[in-house]
């Protein structure tokens, strides 16, 4: 993988670059899921920082949660008629204490799912060799392009470079 | 009704017992027959002097004495206290182990090896009656020859209390079911009921209306321990009545 | 507070890159006391759970006190900031790990003594509903059960809510550290990189989390509580131990929190990240908890003592007259004579050194407060003739010291493995700020001056 990018002091510039990469996507052949953009921390006050915002997460968590209730109190009232004892004058399915443990499992079906949901969605754990710059931890934002076509790369680095970038690196595995 | 003939034919079914207690505290004198007899019984291990002076001392039916006035007009009163087999029972339902749990006659049973030591039944039962093992139990000897070979010799860590003598309970069965016949009244007693003097305690069916204990169990004298809870014991207490107080007045 | 990104980083993991003897001294002591703890416990295995004070009718008593003290102290963290979080309030960003960390290690201390307490406590595993060869399943009708569940279900929780935004923490040492460490930051990181997909899902991930986790720790001191108030017992059989034991815990909690967070202050030179404002809004938490906890005890004495039931009153009179009551009476002094006076004036609040005073014989009251609960109770149960003593033995006292050494372990092991600050967020908090002062530019003259400049 190869990729060039540079590295931003400030959102704004950050922002500046991103615009002038998307204006010369068509004329040199890239498109914008090739678009880098890394950073140290979220920037959801702008437009860079806002690639695949939208996420079906809380529906996922939501419906995680309801499978582990309704696994749970199928679970829970399977073992107390599989084995039936009675206990204290109570019925042998009991409603009530069982709706604490549906409650319980509910609950954890839907941290589980959002767990799971976060790595699936994130692409972690991911462990390979990606494009990736240290500076990102000093406040610096990456933007760049990976594989880039064929002659586009000075075009590139000239505009990375006349958004205000202060330093435009290239990347190669 | 079917004729005999054809009863016969049947296999041959014992009739499902109810059974309860009935203490007579008119007649009690508080002589602690009923828990030597129930230690030899039921191999409940003495914990010794040092122990039984902390509190950990095991005896599955106790006498308790409460005194009523002021000296010199004192009077004594005896409550012999055992496991009251609830209907309703506090300690089964907290049991996370089904170590305590109902069984099909309705005595709360107690399954020595399902038993982790959560203790909370001991907690829950309001009569204080389940009695725990904090030291591994140890007999001196001779002790450890007198122990009985139908009951399970308890380890540390583990809830015990009154069975209502289950193992004489499965062997009255097992000799009438050999016998094809019922169990008559009184045929067999628990071993507190066995040596009382007095005859302050009997046991029986308490859902047979001819049985001693069901009749005791309808006197006017007949109280539960502590009612108001709403546990459904099935000890009868016959409260002192007015024979004693005639006598005493 | 304005810091570079490079300041921030640079003292933030500090503690990581480096450690002075004074650390390792500190270590020693607290694991020796935590050996203590260890032996006590081989000695209890040894002698069977008679090497404890207890004894019938008290049948739970110092171990069971220390569980439900341990559990109220893990509501300190996920739960408040996970408060924090919902409620978006801005000054949480140096305080939401240090919290979540005592949740998990406080849960873990909580969760060993129910199994030091169980007289077969090789078998704790019978709890977990396995298809066993004993062909038998857990009982969940028993509020044990209960425990068992809501406490995993908590543990896993509030574990994963440490975890989720630590990894950027982690990739950000993974780069700025050599050999082994960065070997294995780089697998703690799962390989995180940063782009906008994933700062995405995590804020999702964390807003998720913290709206799922506030009616978990609710409900987890609700079923503690109900280990108690399911039972027959005077003086636990009574419907306001749910919300009395949620409130008791957030109240430990953020006493301990204020603690933690002094201590943390101070070892960690953190001066200007944990500055006194937190302590002064953490401190106005701390009396709105103070005032809920003593009308709480008002509601329940007031309750009992109009009824005037012959058991309940057994009991009341134990704690508030009998033998208990220099106990119960020390609970209410460190629960609400100390704190509430210190709290209430600004000029003391807003003084680290005060605030930490007022917080910590709160977490003694709130030690006694647990256990005048559980024991009193036992002692004086329904049948006079059944009415015990209770004194804990060495062993219980060892344990429980080890347990609160162990907490202080824990979390010095922590601070040089984790930043204790959450960096990434701390920093979007910096550049956040500033966002939101400067005029907006029109898009439309930035992409035209972006265009003339690159053509």
């Amino acid at each position: 993988m190869q990729a060039i990018y540079g590295l931003y002091r400030d959102p704004d510039s950050a922002q500046q670059a991103m615009d002038l990469l998307q204006q010369a996507e068509r004329g040199l052949g890239f498109n914008d899921n090739q678009i880098l953009v890394l950073t140290g921390e979220p920037y959801e006050d702008h437009a860079f920082g806002m690639q695949n915002k939208k996420t079906i997460m809380p529906w996922m968590s939501a419906g995680g949660g309801l499978v582990g209730g309704l696994l749970g109190f199928w679970f829970i009232s399977f073992t107390q008629r599989a084995y039936p004892l009675m206990t204290g004058g109570m019925q042998i399915v009991t409603k009530w204490p069982d709706g604490i443990l549906t409650y319980e499992l509910t609950m954890l079906g839907a941290i589980l799912t959002t767990v799971v949901t976060l790595l699936i969605a994130a692409r972690l754990p991911d462990w390979r060799r990606h494009v990736f710059d240290p500076a990102i931890g000093e406040g610096k934002i990456l933007i760049g392009v990976t594989d880039p076509p064929e002659g586009s790369q000075d075009e590139l680095r000239r505009r990375l470079r006349s958004a205000g970038a202060v330093e435009v690196k290239e990347f190669i595995a | 009704m079917a004729p005999a003939k054809e009863q016969n034919q049947k296999a041959f079914r014992l009739k499902r017992r109810n059974w309860g207690m009935a203490v007579d505290e008119d007649r009690c004198t508080g002589c602690e027959a009923c828990v030597v007899a129930c230690h030899a019984e039921n191999n409940i291990a003495t914990v010794g002097e040092e122990q039984a002076a902390r509190g950990r001392a095991m005896h599955w039916i106790r006498i308790e004495r409460y005194y009523e006035g002021t000296f010199p007009d004192i009077k004594v009163k005896y409550q012999p206290v055992l496991c009251q087999q609830c209907d309703n029972a506090p300690c089964e339902a907290v049991c996370p182990t089904y170590a305590s749990y109902h069984n099909a006659e309705g005595l709360n049973a107690q399954i020595y090896n399902r038993c982790i030591g959560t203790r909370y039944c001991a907690n829950a039962c309001p009569y204080e009656d389940r009695y725990f093992n904090f030291v591994n139990p140890a007999w001196d000897e001779p002790l450890n020859l007198q122990l009985n070979p139908d009951v399970s010799v308890r380890s540390v860590g583990i809830m015990e209390k009154c069975t209502f003598c289950i193992q004489r309970i499965r062997a009255a069965e097992i000799n009438a079911e050999k016998e094809k016949r019922q169990l008559k009244d009184g045929e067999f007693n628990p071993a507190c009921v066995q040596s009382c003097p007095t005859e302050a305690l009997v046991f029986g069916d308490l859902d047979d209306p001819e049985s001693r204990v069901s009749r005791l169990a309808k006197s006017n004298r007949a109280a539960k321990l502590l009612p108001d809870l709403g546990t459904k014991p099935k000890v009868t207490y016959l409260r002192r009545g007015s024979w004693y107080d005639e006598q005493n007045t | 507070m304005n810091k570079t990104p490079e300041q921030i980083n640079e003292e933030l993991l500090l503690p990581l890159n480096s450690t002075s003897w004074r650390y390792y001294l500190a270590v020693a002591a607290l694991g020796m006391l935590v050996l203590v703890g260890f032996y006590a416990w081989g000695y209890q295995l040894d002698h069977g759970i008679g090497a404890s004070g207890l004894d019938r009718p008290v049948f739970w008593g110092v171990y069971i006190t220390d569980f439900v003290f341990w559990i109220g102290i893990s509501h300190a963290g996920t739960l408040i900031s996970a408060i924090l979080r919902v409620s978006n309030a801005e000054w949480r960003r140096p305080v939401t790990r240090c919290a979540e960390a005592i949740t998990v290690f406080s849960l873990l201390i909580a969760a060993t003594f129910p199994v030091i307490h169980l007289g077969r406590p090789w078998l704790f595993f019978w709890l977990i509903p396995y298809p066993s060869e004993r062909g038998i399943w857990p009982q969940f009708r028993s509020p044990l059960l209960w425990d068992f569940f809501a406490l995993n279900t908590y543990l896993i929780g509030s574990f994963s809510f440490l975890l989720l935004p630590s990894f950027p923490d982690f990739a950000l040492v993974r780069d700025r550290s050599e050999g082994w460490r960065r070997r294995l930051y780089g697998i703690l990181s799962l390989g995180w990189r940063g782009t906008p997909k994933q700062w995405h899902r995590l804020e999702m991930a964390m807003r998720i989390m913290a709206v799922a986790i506030i009616p978990v720790a609710v409900s987890v001191h609700t079923i503690v509580s109900w280990d108690f108030a399911m039972a027959l017992v005077p003086g636990w059989h009574s419907t306001i131990f749910g919300p009395y034991f949620v409130a008791g815990a957030i109240f430990s909690g953020i006493a301990a929190l204020i603690i933690v967070m002094a201590c943390v202050r101070k070892l960690l030179h953190l001066e200007e990240y944990l500055e006194p404002i937190h302590f002064d809004h953490l401190g106005k938490l701390l009396l709105a908890m103070s005032l809920i906890w003593f009308y709480f005890v008002f509601a329940e004495s007031l309750t009992t003592w109009y009824g005037n039931q012959p058991s309940e009153m057994t009991v009341f009179w134990l704690t508030r007259s009998g033998s208990f009551s220099p106990l119960f009476w020390m609970m209410v002094i460190c629960n609400a004579i100390i704190p509430v006076p210190i709290l209430s004036i600004k000029r003391l609040r807003s003084k680290i050194g005060w605030t930490v005073l007022a917080s910590i014989p709160i977490v003694i009251g709130m030690w006694l407060e647990r256990f005048l609960i559980v024991v009193p109770s036992l002692e004086q149960n329904r049948l006079p003739y059944a009415y015990g003593t209770y004194t804990p033995s060495w062993v219980e006292i060892g344990i429980t010291v080890a347990s609160f050494a162990a907490m202080p372990l824990l979390y010095l092991l922590f601070v040089k493995a984790v930043p204790i600050i959450s960096i990434w967020e701390l920093k979007l908090g910096q550049h956040e700020k500033p966002a939101e002062v400067a005029a907006p530019v029109p898009a439309e003259e930035i992409v035209q001056g972006a265009t003339a400049s690159g053509r």
